[in-house]
Protein backbone atom coordinates (compact mmCIF):
# COMPACT_ATOMS: atom_id res chain seq x y z
CA UNK A 1 0.00 0.00 0.00
CA UNK A 2 1.10 3.30 -1.27
CA UNK A 3 1.33 6.49 1.49
CA UNK A 4 -0.80 8.37 -0.65
CA UNK A 5 -3.38 5.78 0.10
CA UNK A 6 -2.52 5.91 3.89
CA UNK A 7 -3.05 9.69 4.17
CA UNK A 8 -5.99 9.54 1.92
CA UNK A 9 -7.55 7.35 4.17
CA UNK A 10 -6.61 9.37 7.12
CA UNK A 11 -8.17 12.67 5.87
CA UNK A 12 -11.21 11.00 4.63
CA UNK A 13 -11.66 9.61 8.27
CA UNK A 14 -11.00 12.68 9.79
CA UNK A 15 -13.93 14.52 7.78
CA UNK A 16 -16.12 11.62 8.24
CA UNK A 17 -15.43 12.14 12.06
CA UNK A 18 -16.23 15.79 11.74
CA UNK A 19 -19.34 15.06 9.95
CA UNK A 20 -20.32 12.45 12.59
CA UNK A 21 -19.54 14.88 15.52
CA UNK A 22 -21.80 17.75 13.58
CA UNK A 23 -24.26 14.49 13.18
CA UNK A 24 -24.52 14.11 16.86
CA UNK A 25 -24.80 17.92 17.73
CA UNK A 26 -21.34 17.69 19.53
CA UNK A 27 -19.74 20.08 17.27
CA UNK A 28 -21.35 23.39 16.08
CA UNK A 29 -21.20 23.26 12.35
CA UNK A 30 -19.05 26.70 12.58
CA UNK A 31 -16.07 24.84 13.91
CA UNK A 32 -16.70 21.79 11.20
CA UNK A 33 -15.88 24.03 8.33
CA UNK A 34 -11.97 24.65 9.87
CA UNK A 35 -11.69 20.82 10.48
CA UNK A 36 -12.88 20.06 7.32
CA UNK A 37 -10.50 22.32 5.61
CA UNK A 38 -7.64 20.64 7.53
CA UNK A 39 -9.03 17.02 6.66
CA UNK A 40 -8.95 18.52 2.48
CA UNK A 41 -5.70 19.33 2.70
CA UNK A 42 -4.38 15.75 4.40
CA UNK A 43 -5.99 14.41 1.65
CA UNK A 44 -4.73 16.69 -0.71
CA UNK A 45 -0.91 16.60 0.69
CA UNK A 46 -1.34 12.91 0.87
CA UNK A 47 -2.49 12.23 -2.95
CA UNK A 48 0.41 15.03 -4.35
CA UNK A 49 2.75 14.99 -1.71
CA UNK A 50 5.51 16.37 -4.17
CA UNK A 51 3.28 20.25 -3.81
CA UNK A 52 5.64 20.22 -1.03
CA UNK A 53 8.73 20.19 -2.46
CA UNK A 54 7.68 22.11 -5.18
CA UNK A 55 6.51 25.27 -2.99
CA UNK A 56 10.08 24.69 -0.76
CA UNK A 57 11.61 25.14 -3.78
CA UNK A 58 10.04 28.43 -4.63
CA UNK A 59 9.90 29.57 -0.82
CA UNK A 60 13.89 29.02 -1.06
CA UNK A 61 13.39 26.16 1.92
CA UNK A 62 16.70 24.17 1.56
CA UNK A 63 14.54 21.14 3.93
CA UNK A 64 10.75 20.48 2.48
CA UNK A 65 9.54 18.81 5.48
CA UNK A 66 9.87 21.82 7.30
CA UNK A 67 7.75 23.59 5.92
CA UNK A 68 5.22 21.66 6.44
CA UNK A 69 5.69 21.56 9.69
CA UNK A 70 5.90 25.37 10.10
CA UNK A 71 2.93 25.65 8.19
CA UNK A 72 0.93 22.97 10.62
CA UNK A 73 2.15 25.04 13.75
CA UNK A 74 0.89 28.20 12.37
CA UNK A 75 -2.39 26.38 11.49
CA UNK A 76 -2.52 25.16 15.14
CA UNK A 77 -1.64 28.68 16.51
CA UNK A 78 -4.41 30.26 14.93
CA UNK A 79 -6.81 27.89 16.10
CA UNK A 80 -5.40 28.45 19.43
CA UNK A 81 -5.72 32.04 19.60
CA UNK A 82 -9.29 32.11 17.77
CA UNK A 83 -10.80 29.50 20.69
CA UNK A 84 -9.58 32.28 23.42
CA UNK A 85 -11.68 35.03 21.14
CA UNK A 86 -14.47 33.24 21.30
CA UNK A 87 -13.68 32.52 25.07
CA UNK A 88 -13.50 36.13 25.54
CA UNK A 89 -16.89 36.82 24.03
CA UNK A 90 -17.98 33.62 26.10
CA UNK A 91 -17.24 35.39 29.22
CA UNK A 92 -18.09 38.81 27.98
CA UNK A 93 -21.43 37.32 26.89
CA UNK A 94 -21.81 35.46 30.44
CA UNK A 95 -20.76 38.12 32.89
CA UNK A 96 -23.19 40.53 31.29
CA UNK A 97 -26.45 37.71 31.64
CA UNK A 98 -25.62 37.47 35.60
CA UNK A 99 -25.35 41.09 35.46
CA UNK A 100 -28.79 41.30 34.04
CA UNK A 101 -29.91 38.20 35.77
CA UNK A 102 -29.49 40.17 39.30
CA UNK A 103 -31.04 43.03 38.49
CA UNK A 104 -33.74 41.31 36.96
CA UNK A 105 -34.60 38.64 40.31
CA UNK A 106 -34.20 42.08 42.19
CA UNK A 107 -37.01 43.62 39.89
CA UNK A 108 -39.30 40.35 40.17
CA UNK A 109 -38.95 40.30 44.29
CA UNK A 110 -40.26 44.17 44.67
CA UNK B 1 -36.91 52.39 44.54
CA UNK B 2 -36.63 55.54 46.47
CA UNK B 3 -38.55 58.38 44.24
CA UNK B 4 -37.26 59.32 40.92
CA UNK B 5 -36.31 63.29 42.26
CA UNK B 6 -33.74 61.52 44.26
CA UNK B 7 -30.48 61.42 42.17
CA UNK B 8 -27.95 59.58 43.89
CA UNK B 9 -27.01 56.04 44.26
CA UNK B 10 -24.93 54.34 46.57
CA UNK B 11 -23.40 51.11 45.45
CA UNK B 12 -21.60 48.69 47.51
CA UNK B 13 -20.01 45.38 46.43
CA UNK B 14 -20.29 43.02 49.30
CA UNK B 15 -18.87 39.56 49.64
CA UNK B 16 -18.97 37.68 52.72
CA UNK B 17 -19.02 40.57 54.75
CA UNK B 18 -21.62 39.90 57.04
CA UNK B 19 -19.63 41.69 59.81
CA UNK B 20 -19.77 45.23 57.93
CA UNK B 21 -21.97 45.36 55.69
CA UNK B 22 -25.19 46.48 58.52
CA UNK B 23 -23.05 48.98 60.30
CA UNK B 24 -21.74 50.82 56.69
CA UNK B 25 -25.34 50.91 55.07
CA UNK B 26 -26.71 52.57 58.97
CA UNK B 27 -23.55 55.02 58.66
CA UNK B 28 -24.73 56.13 55.10
CA UNK B 29 -28.07 56.18 55.93
CA UNK B 30 -27.55 58.79 58.81
CA UNK B 31 -25.72 60.80 57.24
CA UNK B 32 -27.12 61.23 53.26
CA UNK B 33 -30.59 60.45 52.43
CA UNK B 34 -29.85 58.37 48.84
CA UNK B 35 -31.04 54.80 47.59
CA UNK B 36 -28.18 52.39 48.85
CA UNK B 37 -27.72 49.19 46.76
CA UNK B 38 -26.12 46.83 47.97
CA UNK B 39 -24.22 43.85 45.36
CA UNK B 40 -23.68 40.66 46.53
CA UNK B 41 -20.86 38.70 44.89
CA UNK B 42 -22.09 35.16 45.34
CA UNK B 43 -21.54 35.56 49.52
CA UNK B 44 -21.81 32.33 51.19
CA UNK B 45 -23.07 34.19 54.72
CA UNK B 46 -25.64 35.92 55.77
CA UNK B 47 -24.66 39.34 53.94
CA UNK B 48 -27.49 39.54 51.54
CA UNK B 49 -30.03 39.07 55.12
CA UNK B 50 -28.27 41.36 56.67
CA UNK B 51 -27.86 44.47 54.03
CA UNK B 52 -31.68 43.93 53.44
CA UNK B 53 -32.49 44.04 56.61
CA UNK B 54 -30.91 47.37 56.81
CA UNK B 55 -32.45 48.50 54.43
CA UNK B 56 -30.60 48.45 51.15
CA UNK B 57 -31.74 47.20 48.02
CA UNK B 58 -29.81 44.05 47.40
CA UNK B 59 -28.27 42.98 43.81
CA UNK B 60 -27.71 38.94 44.22
CA UNK B 61 -25.30 37.90 41.79
CA UNK B 62 -25.47 34.13 40.27
CA UNK B 63 -21.65 33.57 40.50
CA UNK B 64 -18.93 35.77 41.54
CA UNK B 65 -18.07 38.75 39.26
CA UNK B 66 -15.34 39.84 41.56
CA UNK B 67 -15.17 43.67 42.74
CA UNK B 68 -15.29 45.13 39.34
CA UNK B 69 -18.11 42.83 37.82
CA UNK B 70 -20.25 43.28 41.06
CA UNK B 71 -19.37 47.30 40.74
CA UNK B 72 -20.67 47.21 37.71
CA UNK B 73 -24.18 45.33 38.29
CA UNK B 74 -25.18 48.55 40.49
CA UNK B 75 -23.87 50.83 38.03
CA UNK B 76 -25.80 49.02 34.93
CA UNK B 77 -28.51 48.92 38.30
CA UNK B 78 -28.00 52.95 38.05
CA UNK B 79 -28.03 53.61 34.14
CA UNK B 80 -31.44 52.22 33.95
CA UNK B 81 -33.28 54.08 36.64
CA UNK B 82 -31.76 57.18 35.01
CA UNK B 83 -29.32 57.97 38.26
CA UNK B 84 -27.11 60.84 37.98
CA UNK B 85 -24.75 60.25 40.35
CA UNK B 86 -23.41 56.77 41.72
CA UNK B 87 -20.71 56.46 44.89
CA UNK B 88 -19.03 53.36 45.36
CA UNK B 89 -17.75 52.23 48.61
CA UNK B 90 -16.85 49.56 50.03
CA UNK B 91 -18.39 47.31 52.32
CA UNK B 92 -15.50 46.56 54.90
CA UNK B 93 -16.05 49.84 56.33
CA UNK B 94 -12.68 51.50 55.58
CA UNK B 95 -14.67 54.47 53.82
CA UNK B 96 -15.90 57.13 55.79
CA UNK B 97 -19.63 58.12 55.33
CA UNK B 98 -18.60 61.87 56.29
CA UNK B 99 -16.84 61.35 52.80
CA UNK B 100 -19.83 61.23 50.80
CA UNK B 101 -20.86 65.00 50.77
CA UNK B 102 -16.98 65.85 49.64
CA UNK B 103 -17.35 63.72 46.86
CA UNK B 104 -20.87 64.80 45.49
CA UNK B 105 -19.66 67.99 46.10
CA UNK B 106 -16.83 68.03 43.92
CA UNK B 107 -18.55 65.50 41.21
CA UNK B 108 -20.38 68.76 40.32
CA UNK B 109 -17.19 70.10 38.39
CA UNK B 110 -15.99 66.92 36.62
CA UNK B 111 -17.40 63.64 35.66
CA UNK B 112 -15.34 61.18 37.89
CA UNK B 113 -14.24 62.27 41.38
CA UNK B 114 -11.72 59.23 43.72
CA UNK B 115 -11.80 59.27 47.48
CA UNK B 116 -8.02 59.29 47.75
CA UNK B 117 -6.19 58.17 50.29
CA UNK B 118 -2.63 57.18 49.04
CA UNK B 119 -0.73 56.85 52.55
CA UNK B 120 -2.64 53.59 52.88
CA UNK B 121 -0.13 51.70 50.71
CA UNK B 122 2.62 49.48 51.87
CA UNK B 123 6.00 50.27 50.55
CA UNK B 124 5.31 47.18 47.50
CA UNK B 125 2.58 48.61 46.63
CA UNK B 126 3.94 52.34 45.77
CA UNK B 127 6.73 50.46 43.76
CA UNK B 128 3.71 48.60 42.03
CA UNK B 129 1.70 52.08 41.38
CA UNK B 130 4.49 53.91 39.99
CA UNK B 131 4.95 51.47 37.68
CA UNK B 132 1.51 51.14 36.45
CA UNK B 133 1.51 55.38 36.57
CA UNK B 134 5.06 55.18 33.77
CA UNK B 135 3.24 52.38 32.28
CA UNK B 136 -0.03 54.13 31.77
CA UNK B 137 0.59 57.48 31.87
CA UNK B 138 -1.92 58.55 34.48
CA UNK B 139 -0.69 60.45 37.31
CA UNK B 140 -3.33 59.73 39.88
CA UNK B 141 -1.94 59.46 43.61
CA UNK B 142 -4.63 56.81 44.65
CA UNK B 143 -5.21 53.96 41.79
CA UNK B 144 -6.99 51.35 43.60
CA UNK B 145 -9.44 53.24 45.83
CA UNK B 146 -12.91 52.15 46.07
CA UNK B 147 -14.57 54.90 46.87
CA UNK B 148 -15.52 56.95 44.03
CA UNK B 149 -18.13 58.93 42.00
CA UNK B 150 -19.41 58.88 38.72
CA UNK B 151 -21.52 60.88 37.05
CA UNK B 152 -23.80 59.52 34.30
CA UNK B 153 -21.43 60.25 31.36
CA UNK B 154 -19.19 57.93 33.43
CA UNK B 155 -21.95 55.45 34.52
CA UNK B 156 -22.64 55.08 30.64
CA UNK B 157 -19.19 54.45 29.45
CA UNK B 158 -18.39 51.97 32.59
CA UNK B 159 -22.09 49.85 31.68
CA UNK B 160 -20.52 49.48 27.61
CA UNK B 161 -19.23 46.78 26.33
CA UNK B 162 -15.73 47.83 26.57
CA UNK B 163 -15.49 47.85 30.20
CA UNK B 164 -16.87 44.31 31.04
CA UNK B 165 -13.76 41.93 30.80
CA UNK B 166 -11.98 44.16 33.39
CA UNK B 167 -11.33 42.45 36.62
CA UNK B 168 -10.50 45.19 39.18
CA UNK B 169 -11.59 48.73 39.63
CA UNK B 170 -8.37 50.91 39.14
CA UNK B 171 -6.05 50.90 35.93
CA UNK B 172 -8.14 49.57 33.49
CA UNK B 173 -11.03 52.02 34.26
CA UNK B 174 -9.00 54.67 34.61
CA UNK B 175 -7.72 54.08 31.43
CA UNK B 176 -11.08 53.83 30.28
CA UNK B 177 -12.40 57.02 31.26
CA UNK B 178 -8.95 59.05 30.09
CA UNK B 179 -9.51 57.32 26.70
CA UNK B 180 -12.78 58.15 26.73
CA UNK B 181 -12.12 62.01 27.27
CA UNK B 182 -13.63 61.85 31.13
CA UNK B 183 -12.84 64.02 33.49
CA UNK B 184 -11.15 62.41 36.53
CA UNK B 185 -10.21 64.43 40.13
CA UNK B 186 -9.42 63.25 43.11
CA UNK B 187 -10.47 64.76 46.52
CA UNK B 188 -8.33 63.74 49.83
CA UNK B 189 -10.47 61.43 52.14
CA UNK B 190 -9.76 59.93 55.40
CA UNK B 191 -10.37 55.72 55.33
CA UNK B 192 -9.95 53.42 58.59
CA UNK B 193 -8.23 50.60 58.63
CA UNK B 194 -10.11 47.39 57.04
CA UNK B 195 -11.81 45.84 60.07
CA UNK B 196 -11.90 42.34 59.22
CA UNK B 197 -8.62 43.44 58.04
CA UNK B 198 -8.21 41.79 54.52
CA UNK B 199 -7.93 43.44 51.11
CA UNK B 200 -10.09 41.41 48.42
CA UNK B 201 -6.85 42.31 45.69
CA UNK B 202 -3.78 41.61 47.73
CA UNK B 203 -5.31 38.47 50.04
CA UNK B 204 -1.93 36.00 48.66
CA UNK B 205 1.27 36.08 46.80
CA UNK B 206 -0.36 34.28 43.77
CA UNK B 207 -3.54 37.00 43.76
CA UNK B 208 -1.00 39.40 43.83
CA UNK B 209 1.06 38.41 40.75
CA UNK B 210 -2.14 37.81 39.16
CA UNK B 211 -3.56 41.00 39.68
CA UNK B 212 -0.13 42.74 38.67
CA UNK B 213 0.00 40.08 35.69
CA UNK B 214 -3.57 41.50 34.72
CA UNK B 215 -3.12 45.19 34.84
CA UNK B 216 0.43 45.60 33.89
CA UNK B 217 -0.67 43.89 30.66
CA UNK B 218 -3.88 46.02 30.56
CA UNK B 219 -1.47 49.13 30.92
CA UNK B 220 1.25 47.95 28.39
CA UNK B 221 -1.63 47.40 25.73
CA UNK B 222 -2.96 50.62 25.98
CA UNK B 223 -0.52 53.04 27.46
CA UNK B 224 0.51 55.96 26.42
CA UNK B 225 3.93 54.88 27.82
CA UNK B 226 5.16 57.95 30.31
CA UNK B 227 3.29 60.84 28.46
CA UNK B 228 1.52 63.11 30.82
CA UNK B 229 -1.97 62.76 30.20
CA UNK B 230 -5.13 64.39 31.63
CA UNK B 231 -5.94 63.21 34.61
CA UNK B 232 -4.76 64.84 37.18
Amino acid sequence: MSYQITSAILGICLAAIILWLIRRDHLHSRHGFWWLLIALGVVLLGIFPTFIDKLAIFLGVNYPPTLLFIFGMGMILIKVINIDLHQSDLERKIRMLAQRMAILEEEKED
Amino acid sequence: MESSCNSVIILIPAKNEVQTVGKVITEIKSKLSATIVVIDDASTDGTINIARSAGATVLSLPFSLGAWGAIQTGLRYAAKYNFKIAITMDADGQHEADSLPILLDAIQQCDVVIGAYPQRGSLSRQVAWQIFRKLSGINLEDLTSGLRAYNNKAIELLTSKSAILLDYQDMGVLILLHTAGLQVIEVPTLMYPRSNGHSRIFNSWLAVIKYMLCTGILCLAHGNYGKKCRIK
